[in-house]
C-alpha cells in the first residue's frame, strides 16, 4: 500500500523562508529561520528547550501564524492555504495521549479517516501497528491502559497510514526505550526510502547524526548551524552542539 | 468530515466508562421518576376517590338540600405527579355552599409535611438537577481536554476547518447524550401505560412537550460546557466554573429573584383582607337580623314559604354586597400578586433552568395558573350548585354556620335527598393550546440560550490557541 | 513528620486556584442564605404581629360570648433563619372556637404560591448541597491523585509510615476546608447580632449545635472522599463514583425514602377525615334536634287548654329554664362530637406517625437526610411542628370554650345563637337572649406558644448525629484500612 514516488520533485517538500515569530508578550521565538527538506530527506532540528523547534512545527501545522516569513509544504504556503497544505503532511507529536477511551484500532480508524483515507480495512491497521512494533493483543485495548511507548507507536502508525509525502515529528523518540528507539530509526529509514520528506525535532544528537541528511541546531530562535551529513562525517557533533549551546549560555549570561 | 467528527464524539462518549456509570444512574432515575409518578398518581387518586365517596356518603339520610355539607376537591392530574410544580402547595378542598366566598384549604404539604421535608422526585428535578449535571460532566473538557491530551494538534495536523470541528463537537455530544436517554424515557412512557395512568391524547402531547423542553435545557448545558471548555485553559478549571454556574442557574438565581420580587412588590397580607371581609360581613349580618324582625307574613297559612322567599331575597341582596366588596379586595390583591409574579418570574428567567421549570409546570398544569384556574372553575360550579339548591329548596345555603330546620308543628319527616342528583364538579386542566401559549416564551428563551452559547463557543473557537 | 504532611496538605488545598473559587462561592451562599433568612424572619414577625392585632379587632366585633372565636397564631422562631423546614408549608394559624375543629391553615406557600415555585434557600440547604459537593471536589483525588502525579512514590521513598500519611491527609483536608468555611459562618452570626435578631441563650446553644452538626456533615464527606480515592486507582474513576454517590445521598435517597414509605402505609386525607367528622356531627345534631323537637312538643302540650294570656305568661315564666335545659343538652352533644373528632384525629395522627417514622428511617441511610433532620429539629421546624401546635391549640380550645361558656352563662341568655321562631299566630320572633353591647375581652385567655425546651429539640437529633458520626468513622476507618493495602506504585 505504500506508493513509492517515482519522480523526484525539484522544489523542496518542506521549506521555511525567513521564518520569524514574535509573541504578543515580546518574546522572539523564531528569528529569520531558513531551511529546506527535499524529497527523500530527513532534516533533524537539534536544540535545547525553548529553542524554537516546536514553534517551527506549529507554524508548519498552522496552529500559529508566523509574524513574517512563511512555511511551505509541497510548495503550498501553510498560513495562506492551511487546509490544502495539511493534506500533504502527517504529524507525530511528543507524548500524544490520543483518545483514552478508544482502542488502538479505533484511534487509528478515526485519524486515518480524518486524514482523508476512507478505504482502509482493519487488516491494514493491524499490519501497520505490527510494523511499528505494537503487539497484536494490544490492538483492541483502550489507550488509557497504554504505556508512553505504546501510545507513541500508535501515533507513528497514524502518520504512516496517512501516507502523506511529508512527515513532521516533534520529539518522537522521547519516552521510548532503546530497542523501540532503534526500531523507530529503522522505520524512519524505510519511510525515507519510500520518498518521504521528514522534519524532526529531537534532543538525541547521536540518533540525529546517524539518520539525518541535514542537521540544524537551533538556539534562542535562531538556526545557528546547519550541516549536511557529508559535512558532518568526520566532525564531532556533540562537541559542536555543546559549543553552540555554550555560545547561547554566554549570550544570555 | 463532519459526520466523521460526530461519529468520533459518539463513540468516545458512549464508549467511555463514565458513560456507563452515569447513564445507568440517569436511566434508573428516569424510570424511578415515572414509576413513582404513576404510583403517586394512583395513591392520590384513591385518596381523592375516597374523599368524594365520603362526601356523598355523608349526605345520605339528609332531608334538606340546604343541610348538606358539600365539598369539592381538586382531582389529581396524571401530569402533576410527573411535574409537581405548585400542585402540592395549593389548597385542594373547597367547602361548597350556594353563596359566599369559596376558600381552598388543605394543601398536600400542609396536610402531610413529611412530603414537604424532602420534596418529590419529578421530571423537573430530573432535568434541572441530574441531567444538567450529566451534560456538564461530559462536556466540561470538550475542547481543553483534547488540548491536554495532545489530540487537538494531531487533529489539526489534518485538513480540518475549525468550524467543522466545533460543529462536530457540539452535534456529536448532543446526539451521544440525548439518544441514549430517550430509551429510558420511552420505557417510562410504557410504565405509565402499564400502570394504567389515564393519560389523554392532550396529556401525551403535553408530556412530549415537557420532554422536548427538558432536552432543550440539556443542550443549553452542553453548549455552555463546550463554550467554557474553550475559554479556560485546563479542564479542572472549566469543571469548577461550570459547577458554580450550575449552582447559580439551578439554585441561586431562581430563589433570589422570587425573594427580590417579594421585597420589591408589596402584596397586602391575606389576614388583612380576611379581617376586612369579616368585619363587613358581620356588619351586614347585623343589618340582616334587624331587618328580619320587620317580616310580617301576609298569608298566615303559607307563611313558611313566604318567610323563605323573604330570607332568600334578603340573602341575595346581602350576597351581592358581600360579593362586590370581596371581589374588589381580591382583585386588588390579585393585581398586586400578578405584578409580583411577573417581576419574580422574569428575573428568574435569567437562568435557563428556571425557564425550563416554568415551561414544564405550565405544560403540566401545575404552574401558578393552577390557582386561578381552580378558583374560576369552582366559582362556576358554585353558580351551578346555587341554581340546583334554589330549584330544590327555593333557597341557597351559605354565609357560615350550619343550617338546621326544626319543625315543632309535628309534620311528617320529609323524604331523604338523593345525593346522585347533585351536579358533579369536574376539574378541567388548562387546554393544550393554552398551556402551550404560556410556556412558549420559555421555550423561546431556551432556544435563545442555546444559540447564544453555541455562537459564543463557535466564535471563540475560531480564535482558539490550538498549540 | 505528621505536621509537615498536614502543612503540605493545607497548602495544597489553599493554594490551588479552585480553592479561591469555591471559598468565594460558599461564602457568598452562606451569607446570602443567612441574610435572606434574617429578612424573611423579620417579615414573618411583622406579618405575625399585624395578623394578631387584626384578630384582636375582629374579636372586638363579637356581640356574644358564644359567637366569639379566637385565632391562635404560630409565632415565627428566629431559628428558621437556619432551617426553614416545614415552616412555610404548614398553616400559620388556627381558628379557635368551641364548635369548630382547630387546625392550622393558610400556609405561606398556599397564600403566596409564588414562593413555592422555587422554594427557599436556607443555610441547611446550602450545607446539604453545596458544602458536600465542594468537599468531594477537594478530596476525590487525595490518594490516587498522588499516585498519578508520581509524588506518592517520592513521599514513600522517605521513612513515612502509611498511617501517618493517611491521617495527615485527613487532618490536613479537614483543616483546609472547615476552617475557611467557618469564617463566613461567623460573619453570618455577626449579622444576626447586627440586625438585632432576638436570640435567647437557648437559641445560641442550638445555633452552635447546628453549626457543629454542619461541620460533622462536612467531615463525613471529606472522609468519604478520601475513602473512595483510596480504593480506586484513577482519579477520574473516583470522581465519577463520588459524584454519583453525592447525587444519590443528597437528592435521591431522602426522596425515595419518603415515597417508599407512602407506598406501604395509606393515611386518609384531611378531606376524608373531615367528612367523617362532619357526618358524625351532623347525625348527632340531627338526633339532638329531633329530641329537642319532642321536648318542645311536650312543652307545648303542657300548655294545652290554657288561654292565650296564660300561655303567654307560662311561656315567659318558663322560657329561661327551658333554654337552660336545652343548653345543657346541647353542651353534652358538643362534647361528644369534640371527643369523637379528636379520637379520629388521634387515630390518623398515629397512622401518620408510623408513616413518618418509617419514611425518616429509610431516608436515614443517607447522612444528608440525617443532617437535614437534625437541622430541622434544632431549628424547631421539623415535621412535628404541626402536631405540637395543633395539640397546644386543642388544649387552648378547651380553655377558651370553658371560658366563653362560663361567660355566656354569667351574661345570661341562651346559646349565643339567634333563635328565629315562626309561629302561625305570632309571626316571626327573634331572640338573641342578651343585649348587644360589646364584650369585655380583657379576661379572655391568651394562646401561649407550645413550649419546646432545648432538650426536646436536642434529644431527637441524637440519633441523626450518632448516625453521621458512625458514617464518618466508618469512612475514615475504611480509608485507613484500605490505604494500608494500597498499591503505592
Amino acid at each position: 500500500m505504500n506508493t513509492i514516488l517515482n519522480e523526484k520533485k525539484e522544489f523542496p517538500m518542506l521549506e521555511a523562508v525567513n521564518l520569524t515569530k514574535k509573541y504578543e508578550d515580546g518574546l522572539l521565538a523564531l528569528d529569520d529561520v531558513n531551511f529546506k527538506v527535499h524529497q527523500g530527506e530527513i532534516y533533524a532540528m537539534l536544540g535545547g528547550n525553548g529553542a524554537g523547534k516546536t514553534t517551527t512545527i506549529n507554524i508548519f501545522l498552522n496552529l500559529i501564524e508566523p509574524t513574517s516569513g512563511e512555511t511551505k509544504i509541497n510548495g503550498i504556503v501553510t498560513h495562506q492555504q492551511p487546509l490544502e497544505a495539511k493534506k500533504h503532511v502527517s504529524f507525530v507529536s511528543e507524548n500524544v495521549m490520543l483518545y483514552p477511551e478508544f482502542t488502538a484500532l479505533q484511534n487509528l480508524d478515526f485519524f486515518t479517516r480524518l486524514g482523508g483515507k476512507t478505504n482502509l480495512t482493519k487488516d491494514d491497521y493491524r499490519q501497520v501497528l505490527l510494523r511499528v512494533g505494537l503487539q497484536e493483543d494490544a490492538h483492541s485495548k483502550k489507550l488509557k491502559g497504554f504505556s508512553k511507548g505504546m501510545r507513541q507507536k500508535c501515533g507513528i502508525a497514524i502518520a504512516i497510514l496517512k501516507n502523506s509525502p511529508t512527515i513532521l515529528l516533534d520529539e518522537p523518540t522521547s519516552g521510548l526505550d532503546p530497542k523501540a528507539g532503534l526500531e523507530f530509526m529503522t522505520l524512519l529509514d524505510e519511510l525515507r526510502d519510500e520518498g518521504k520528506s521528514i522534519l524532526m525535532s529531537t534532543h538525541d544528537i547521536f540518533r540525529a547524526k546517524e539518520i539525518a541528511n541535514t542537521i540544524g541546531i537551533m538556539n534562542n530562535g535562531k538556526l545557528v548551524m546547519q550541516r549536511s551529513k557529508a559535512e558532518l562525517e568526520n566532525a564531532d557533533l556533540e562537541k559542536l552542539y555543546v559549543e553552540y549551546m555554550a555560545g547561547y549560555m554566554e549570550e544570555v549570561a | 468530515m463532519l459526520s466523521l467528527l460526530i461519529k468520533k464524539e459518539l463513540k468516545e462518549i458512549i464508549g467511555s466508562s463514565k458513560f456507563v456509570y452515569s447513564f445507568a444512574v440517569s436511566a434508573l432515575l428516569i424510570l424511578i421518576t415515572f414509576y413513582v409518578g404513576a404510583k403517586n398518581y394512583q395513591i392520590n387518586k384513591s385518596q381523592y376517590d375516597a374523599a368524594v365517596a365520603e362526601n356523598i356518603r355523608s349526605m345520605s339520610g339528609v332531608t334538606d338540600w340546604r343541610m348538606i355539607n358539600h365539598k369539592i376537591f381538586l382531582p389529581p392530574l396524571p401530569l402533576a405527579s410527573l411535574v409537581s410544580g405548585i400542585s402540592n402547595d395549593v389548597g385542594r378542598n373547597i367547602g361548597m355552599q350556594g353563596r359566599g366566598e369559596l376558600i381552598a384549604k388543605d394543601s398536600k404539604y400542609n396536610e402531610e409535611p413529611i412530603f414537604a421535608v424532602f420534596r418529590f422526585l419529578d421530571l423537573n428535578f430530573l432535568f434541572q438537577i441530574i441531567l444538567s449535571l450529566f451534560a456538564i460532566l461530559f462536556c466540561y473538557n470538550a475542547v481543553n481536554g483534547e488540548k491536554e491530551r495532545g489530540t487537538l494538534r494531531l487533529v489539526f495536523s489534518n485538513a480540518i476547518p475549525r468550524d467543522t470541528f466545533i460543529l462536530g463537537k457540539v452535534l456529536g455530544s448532543t446526539i451521544a447524550l440525548i439518544l441514549p436517554l430517550l430509551v429510558p424515557m420511552l420505557i417510562g412512557f410504557l410504565l405509565l401505560l402499564v400502570l394504567g395512568v389515564p393519560m389523554s391524547f392532550e396529556d401525551w402531547m403535553k408530556l412530549f412537550l415537557i420532554i422536548v423542553t427538558g432536552f432543550l435545557l440539556f443542550s443549553v448545558f452542553i453548549n455552555l460546557s463546550v463554550f467554557v471548555s474553550i475559554i479556560t485553559k485546563n479542564s479542572a478549571t472549566s469543571f469548577l466554573l461550570l459547577l458554580v454556574t450550575w449552582i447559580f442557574f439551578v439554585l441561586v438565581i431562581p430563589k433570589t429573584s422570587v425573594l427580590i420580587a417579594g421585597r420589591a412588590v408589596n402584596v397586602p397580607l391575606i389576614d388583612e383582607l380576611n379581617t376586612k371581609k369579616n368585619q363587613f360581613s358581620m356588619q351586614l349580618n347585623r343589618e340582616h337580623f334587624n331587618s328580619l324582625s320587620g317580616f310580617k307574613p301576609a298569608n298566615k297559612d303559607n307563611f313558611m314559604q313566604e318567610f323563605q322567599q323573604f330570607m332568600e331575597k334578603n340573602n341575595q341582596a346581602r350576597e351581592e354586597k358581600t360579593k362586590s366588596f370581596n371581589e374588589k379586595l381580591n382583585r386588588e390583591r390579585i393585581n398586586r400578586q400578578e405584578v409580583q409574579h411577573a417581576v419574580a418570574l422574569n428575573l428568574a428567567r435569567i437562568s435557563p433552568s428556571a425557564s425550563f421549570s416554568l415551561a414544564a409546570s405550565s405544560f403540566a398544569g401545575t404552574s401558578l395558573n393552577l390557582v386561578s384556574n381552580y378558583r374560576e372553575q369552582a366559582d362556576n360550579y358554585q353558580k351551578q350548585f346555587a341554581k340546583f339548591q334554589q330549584e330544590k329548596t327555593g333557597m341557597t345555603s351559605g354565609g357560615g354556620g350550619m343550617m338546621f330546620v326544626i319543625r315543632t308543628d309535628g309534620d311528617k319527616k320529609p323524604p331523604e335527598i338523593n345525593p346522585a342528583e347533585l351536579p358533579k364538579f369536574e376539574f378541567k386542566p388548562a387546554s393544550f393550546s393554552a398551556s402551550l401559549g404560556s410556556g412558549l416564551i420559555d421555550i423561546g428563551l431556551l432556544f435563545v440560550f442555546n444559540i447564544i452559547f453555541f455562537a459564543a463557543a463557535y466564535l471563540r473557537f475560531l480564535k482558539f490557541d490550538l498549540r | 513528620m505528621f505536621r509537615l504532611l498536614v502543612e503540605k496538605e493545607l497548602k495544597n488545598i489553599i493554594q490551588s486556584p479552585k480553592f479561591l473559587a469555591t471559598f468565594l462561592t460558599c461564602s457568598f451562599l452562606i451569607l446570602l442564605s443567612i441574610g435572606i433568612g434574617i429578612n424573611e424572619y423579620f417579615n414573618m414577625m411583622e406579618q405575625y404581629n399585624t395578623a394578631k392585632n387584626l384578630a384582636k379587632t375582629e374579636m372586638a366585633q363579637a356581640r356574644s360570648w358564644m359567637a366569639l372565636s379566637a385565632k391562635a397564631f404560630r409565632e415565627p422562631d428566629p431559628m428558621q433563619i437556619f432551617s426553614a423546614g416545614v415552616n412555610y408549608d404548614i398553616g400559620r394559624y388556627s381558628i379557635v372556637h368551641e364548635r369548630q375543629d382547630s387546625k392550622l391553615q393558610n400556609s405561606v406557600y398556599s397564600d403566596d404560591p409564588i414562593f413555592a415555585v422555587f422554594r427557599y434557600m436556607d443555610f441547611t440547604f446550602i450545607v446539604t448541597v453545596v458544602f458536600s459537593l465542594f468537599a468531594i471536589l477537594f478530596t476525590y483525588n487525595t490518594v490516587n491523585g498522588e499516585r498519578e502525579n508520581g509524588t506518592m512514590r517520592l513521599v514513600f521513598s522517605n521513612a513515612i509510615p502509611r498511617s501517618t500519611f493517611i491521617s495527615a491527609k485527613f487532618v490536613g483536608s479537614w483543616l483546609g476546608l472547615v476552617i475557611p468555611l467557618l469564617v463566613p459562618i461567623l460573619v453570618g452570626l455577626l449579622l444576626l447580632v447586627v440586625f438585632k435578631v432576638p436570640l435567647s441563650a437557648a437559641h445560641w446553644i442550638k445555633i452552635i449545635m447546628l453549626i457543629s452538626t454542619s461541620v460533622l456533615y462536612l467531615t463525613f464527606f471529606i472522609a468519604f472522599g478520601i475513602l473512595i480515592s483510596a480504593v480506586t486507582k484513577y482519579s477520574s474513576v473516583s470522581f465519577m463514583i463520588l459524584l454519583v454517590s453525592w447525587i444519590t445521598l443528597v437528592f435521591i435517597i431522602p426522596r425515595i425514602g419518603v415515597m417508599t414509605a407512602s407506598q406501604f402505609i395509606s393515611v386518609p386525607t384531611v378531606a376524608e377525615l373531615e367528612s367523617q367528622k362532619d357526618s358524625f356531627s351532623k347525625a348527632r345534631w340531627e338526633k339532638h334536634y329531633g329530641e329537642i323537637e319532642k321536648v318542645w312538643r311536650a312543652r307545648n302540650a303542657e300548655m294545652n287548654g290554657m288561654s292565650e294570656a296564660d300561655r303567654q305568661s307560662y311561656r315567659e315564666e318558663n322560657e329561661y329554664k327551658w333554654f337552660e335545659e336545652d343548653d345543657k343538652v346541647r353542651n353534652e352533644v358538643q362534647k361528644e362530637i369534640t371527643e369523637y373528632s379528636s379520637k379520629l384525629s388521634d387515630d390518623v395522627r398515629n397512622r401518620k406517625a408510623t408513616l413518618e417514622n418509617l419514611a425518616l428511617n429509610i431516608s436515614r441511610i443517607s447522612p444528608a437526610s440525617s443532617f437535614q433532620l437534625a437541622a430541622m429539629n434544632l431549628s424547631t421546624s421539623d415535621i412535628n411542628l404541626k402536631n405540637r401546635y395543633e395539640k397546644e391549640i386543642q388544649n387552648f380550645r378547651q380553655t377558651f370554650s370553658t371560658f366563653t361558656q362560663k361567660k355566656q352563662k354569667e351574661s345570661g341568655g341562651q346559646a349565643g345563637m339567634f333563635r328565629i321562631s315562626i309561629d302561625s299566630q305570632s309571626g316571626v320572633k327573634i331572640s338573641s337572649g342578651r343585649d348587644e353591647s360589646s364584650l369585655n375581652l380583657r379576661e379572655v385567655p391568651k394562646f401561649t406558644q407550645p413550649s419546646h425546651t432545648i432538650s426536646q429539640a436536642v434529644v431527637p437529633t441524637i440519633i441523626d448525629i450518632g448516625l453521621m458520626m458512625f458514617f464518618t468513622l466508618f469512612s475514615f476507618g475504611g480509608a485507613f484500612f484500605s490505604f494500608n493495602k494500597y498499591d503505592l506504585r
